[in-house]
């Protein structure tokens, strides 16, 4: 199984720079239906308002971070279960814990490239 | 001897009155002697007639004394605030690593830009389907690395948040230089405690590398 090129992604991040390489970088895997938000809470409208298949979000936002997002996604019954890929510069053993503890699917520190992109989407789908 | 306007205003204490006596015998005898008893007799006048003094510079010693240790108390209370270890030990050296992690990421991403064109430029001759998966393969290559640009980002937005953080405490010192025993406000407020404490602190230089996250998963 693997994540259906038309299913929505929506990418999060506060960072114009990171959504528009994350966009280029889905783009050439084959996904062009992202949305995006820049942060936690403009994230969980879009969640409430539209099914997507992925969430691929990064940690440091304000005012509500991806950390936070990803307990809110949790924590809804009809989100507890949506695939979520933290992204994000901060690499430090105990966040990758707490992350984890949090039900993230995948985690991909940055810089990354398409290829590591492309691994972590198919393991999460269990391609 | 002349004789002096303090001179005359000290004649009349007792003090100095048997000692200027005890003066004129000494010039009046013979060998310019005089006895133990006299000497012990103006030695007990004196210590006599020092006590209320002495009394009294116990008292104002023990009360500046006290002042000068309430004083001390506040300035290190204040001084503790500062948190000057904090700043010397860890934001300092941290604004270092930060920034020499800033020129590399910048290094490395300017190389790869470079790289990349560099690569598109040489493969001209190619037929237009080759140059195009070329030029598209290279296009990404420019894209991961403009990333660079929200990692800099961040590393550049802890840098100046030590620079505030040092700037705060400046300020601190300089209050207490103008004020003493005036309260100081504290270095961060509730607020921006909590704040921050909703935020990771960015990018590390000690974090783990992309492997060994895999390998947690």
């Amino acid at each position: 199984m693997s994540l259906d090129t038309s299913s929505p992604i929506l990418v999060v991040d506060d960072y114009s720079t990171m959504v528009r390489i994350l966009r280029n970088l889905l783009k050439q895997l084959g996904y062009e239906n992202v949305d995006d938000a820049s942060d936690g809470t403009e994230a969980l409208k879009k969640i409430s308002e539209k099914q997507y298949g992925l969430v691929i979000s990064d940690w440091n936002m304000e005012p509500m971070t991806g950390y936070d997002l990803l307990r809110e996604v949790r924590s809804r019954s009809e989100t507890m279960r949506l695939p979520f890929i933290m992204v994000t510069a901060e690499s430090k053993t105990e966040n990758v814990i707490a992350a984890k503890k949090a039900g993230v699917n995948n985690y991909i520190v940055k810089p990354f490239n398409a290829q590591t992109l492309k691994g972590k989407i198919d393991a999460v789908f269990g391609a | 001897m002349p004789k002096s306007k303090n001179t005359k205003i000290a004649s009349n204490d007792p003090v100095v009155k048997t000692i200027l006596d005890l003066g004129e015998r000494l010039k009046k005898s013979p060998g310019g002697q005089m006895t133990l008893t006299d000497v012990i007799g103006v030695a007990e006048l004196l210590t006599s007639s020092l006590q209320p003094l002495l009394r009294r510079i116990d008292v104002t010693l023990q009360q500046e004394l006290r002042g000068i240790l309430m004083k001390i108390e506040t300035l290190r209370s204040e001084i503790s605030k500062v948190h000057a270890d904090d700043i010397s030990a860890n934001r300092i050296p941290e604004v270092g690593k930060e920034l020499s992690e800033v020129v590399l990421a910048t290094e490395f991403a300017t190389n790869s830009i470079m790289g990349a064109a560099e690569k598109v430029l040489a493969g001209e001759e190619k037929n237009d389907k080759e140059f195009r998966e070329l030029v598209n393969e290279q296009m990404m290559e420019v894209f991961e690395a403009c990333s660079f640009q929200d990692i800099t980002g961040q590393r550049i937005t802890k840098v100046v948040e030590t620079i505030e953080v040092i700037e705060e405490r400046i300020n601190i010192l300089c209050q207490m230089m103008d004020n003493h025993g005036k309260k100081v406000d504290p270095v961060l407020s509730d607020a921006e405690r909590t704040k921050r404490k909703q935020l990771l602190s960015g990018p590390s230089s000690n974090g783990v590398d992309q492997n060994q996250i895999d390998a947690m998963f």
